[in-house]
């Protein structure tokens, strides 16, 4: 019997015996004392109309006396009845609600109707520990391209927005610590559909032992952790976890990208984006002096690139440790110290706001930020701004000031643990791009862009192997020499291509960056496309029906069905025979 | 000496010979069966139901579950004595009656399995 059944069974053993008892001794008294009938004999109530008389009067409906009008004794008894049967029935219904209020009924209800629901899931699922702006950004991102999620959360607060939240589909919750290996049980780490463990509770700790938890339970699952300290990152990295997400790291690389290539961060802002981003023109970096306020975990990975690009810079921070790390730095003349907090004019103007050419307003305080950018815009209007957004609800202040590039720790997260579960082969693309040129850089976003257009294009993985892609392995095996230009030919309309771009051919031992059209695909290749949804059913059609392949191989429609086929085989086999001779050499 | 326990037995135990009372008899004569009894066993077997509530061992949803049968044929057997007398007033025909005994019979049988339960339960503890 599950704990809620039998909790309110429990509860409620005392009303149901009184009301028992009570009716009894009602319907005893109303069958013994006498009564009167229309003839004035003696009269008494058989049990069945006593009964009936008692269960009227308990529930105060009360219809007449029956079948007689009750004689004076039976009156005197009805009475006593009342009063008794009446207030038990009130006793026992109030027993009920007072239980149905009750805290601890509740939570075990909501526990018990939250494993229904983790049963109930059929569908592949990644379980996200902590909700908060993070966990936020994290669900709502993995939504928006139809993964289904289940949330843990020690803060109940914070998931009555996720009831309030509209979602594509239903987010089962739980409201309980993350850390304890029981709730992580509860919420399904260990259910087979479970694709995945998200780890961004604001704590380091606690995310170093969801990932343990999770790996002991559900060896072989994937686990993206964030975190921000590099004893708990080194220690994450040390028993497997997969991903780790730091959002300092991540946007210093994209600082770097930004200062190395413009087109470059271009492609990784739009490809990595929400669906529905638009392209957006490039973020031109500037050279010269640099000015940073605020040395905290974001300042100090920035300093490092601005000190490889060999940037002269100066640092505003209110406190003095600055200057003892980097004394030697400061002597070299590479970098100046002031201490302050730098969002008023003169500290800007002693770090050389009039001919600085970026500023970067990276403290913890949001209205510091805010402060230092307006105070810097005045001065210098066409100073390239870099800012660090700590708040989730000030976004629309910071997209006001036009800064040029802002880093949301949380989006940063969010962003990369998307592409890190749903598109691993981006990663490896673009790290491969970020060895290429500005040039290739260039190219590349207009190629993109001219044949799948401005907004954000679907990305996704094709295996070649049985499951995914059965005709293409099918006719590989027969020895074909099947192409990236077969496949994204349209398998419908003669001798026109599908809007789609390969972008990266990725094998055991190599893996090819933008591979050309003629590039010939091998057994258990992954290949990443960027195209529109309509372009990747296309597509399923031609890796998996074998009458499509041969379309776009041969440009001949063949007949579907078997009959058809077989009286088609036998008068066009001569044919044949010349096209497989010519088409598949030395086989 | 535990109170409850004694509570619990003893209401089980009266549920079964009251029960045994009314069954026993000719089946179709009306004289043999006295419809106090008969509300008598009604009464202490619901009382014994709700006394096995709650209760979350496999024993307990055993027992609860042949409290639940003897209630349920017990429930039919007075419905079929109040339409026999009122609703049709051809009075407690024999085969009304035999239907009555039958049921009860059927609420008899479940109140056995529930004392051995009873008395196996009462023996495992003892070990």
């Amino acid at each position: 019997m599950n704990l809620v059944t039998s909790m309110i069974l429990r509860r409620m053993r005392a009303p149901f015996l009184l009301v028992i008892c009570v009716y009894t001794i009602a319907i005893l008294g109303m069958i013994v004392i006498p009564g009167v009938d229309d003839e004035g004999n003696v009269w008494r109530m058989s049990i069945f109309d006593a009964f009936y008389f008692v269960s009227y009067t308990a529930t105060t409906i009360g219809f007449g006396e029956i079948p007689f009008p009750l004689s004076h004794a039976q009156r005197l008894w009805a009475v006593v009845t009342i009063y008794m049967t009446v207030i038990s029935w009130f006793y026992a219904i109030g027993r009920i609600l007072t239980l149905v209020q009750e805290k601890t009924f509740r939570e075990a209800a909501t526990r018990s109707s939250f494993k229904r629901d983790i049963r109930a899931l059929d569908q592949p699922f990644y379980l996200v520990c902590g909700f908060g702006e993070t966990g936020r950004a994290v669900v709502s991102s993995l939504a928006e391209e139809c993964y289904r999620t289940v949330v843990i959360e020690i803060n109940p607060d914070n998931l009555s927005e996720l009831t309030l939240n509209e979602m594509p589909e239903f987010v089962p919750s739980l409201a309980g610590d993350a850390s304890d290996p029981e709730q992580l049980e509860l919420a399904g780490v260990r259910h087979p559909m479970c694709h995945g463990v998200i780890a961004v509770t604001p704590s380091d700790e606690t995310n170093l032992k969801i990932a343990i938890t999770s790996k002991l339970l559900h060896p072989n699952i994937r686990v993206a952790c964030r975190s921000e300290i590099k004893e708990y990152a080194d220690n994450m990295i040390s028993f497997d976890t997969d991903y780790i997400v730091n959002p300092f790291e991540t946007f210093a690389n994209i600082f770097a990208m930004a200062m190395h290539s413009p087109s470059l961060h271009l492609i990784y802002d739009w490809l990595t984006g929400s669906p529905n981003t638009k392209l957006s023109g490039p973020v031109y970096f500037r050279y010269g002096h640099w000015i940073l306020c605020g040395y905290g975990r974001f300042g100090r990975q920035l300093f490092t690139h601005l000190q490889k690009h060999n940037m002269p810079t100066t640092i505003i921070d209110p406190s003095g440790e600055v200057e003892a790390e980097y004394n030697d730095v400061i002597e070299k003349g590479q970098c100046t110290f002031i201490r302050g907090i730098g969002f008023d004019a003169e500290t800007l103007k002693k770090a050389g706001i009039d001919h600085a050419a970026g500023l970067i307003a990276g403290t913890d305080n949001d209205s510091n930020n805010l402060s230092i950018i307006m105070t810097g815009r005045a001065i210098n209007p066409d100073v390239f701004v870099v800012a660090r957004q700590n708040e989730l609800s000030n976004r629309a202040l910071y997209q006001a000031t036009r800064a040029n590039l802002v880093m949301r720790p949380r989006e940063i997260i969010a962003r990369k643990i998307r592409v890190l579960f749903q598109t691993p082969l981006l990663v490896d693309f673009l790290s491969l791009a970020r060895d290429r040129d500005a040039e290739w850089a260039n190219v590349t976003v207009s190629r993109l862009s001219a044949i799948v257009g401005e907004v954000r294009p679907h990305l996704w993985t094709v295996l070649i192997d049985k499951k995914e892609a059965p005709a293409v392995t099918q006719g590989l095996e027969f020895g074909r020499k099947i192409t990236l230009g077969h496949i994204t030919q349209d398998p419908i309309i003669r001798l026109q291509k599908l809007k789609c771009v390969p972008l990266l051919l990725s094998r055991v031992d190599e893996a090819i960056l933008m591979p050309e059209v003629d590039a010939e695909i091998h057994a258990m290749d992954r290949i990443l496309f960027c195209g529109t949804h309509e372009v990747r059913n296309s597509m399923h059609s031609t890796l998996n029906e074998m009458s499509s392949l041969n379309f776009v191989m041969t440009l001949v429609k063949e007949p579907e069905s078997y009959i058809w086929r077989k009286i088609y085989r036998h008068y066009h086999r001569d044919e044949r025979r010349k096209k497989e001779r010519t088409q598949a050499p030395g086989k | 000496m535990n109170l409850e326990k004694v509570v619990f037995s003893f209401f089980m135990i009266l549920a079964l010979t009251l029960n045994f009372g009314f069954f026993y008899g000719d089946v179709d004569n009306p004289e043999h069966h006295n419809v106090f009894e008969l509300l008598a066993v009604l009464v202490v077997n619901m009382v014994a139901t709700v006394l096995k509530f709650g209760d979350r061992s496999q024993m307990g949803a055993m027992l609860l579950a042949t409290s639940l049968v003897a209630v349920v044929q017990l429930i039919s057997a007075s419905i079929v004595w109040s339409v026999a007398v009122h609703v049709h007033e051809t009075g407690l025909t024999s085969a009304a009656m035999a239907t009555i005994v039958s049921l009860s019979g059927g609420a008899m049988l479940a109140n056995i399995i529930s004392v051995i339960l009873l008395m196996i339960e009462a023996a495992m503890l003892r070990h």
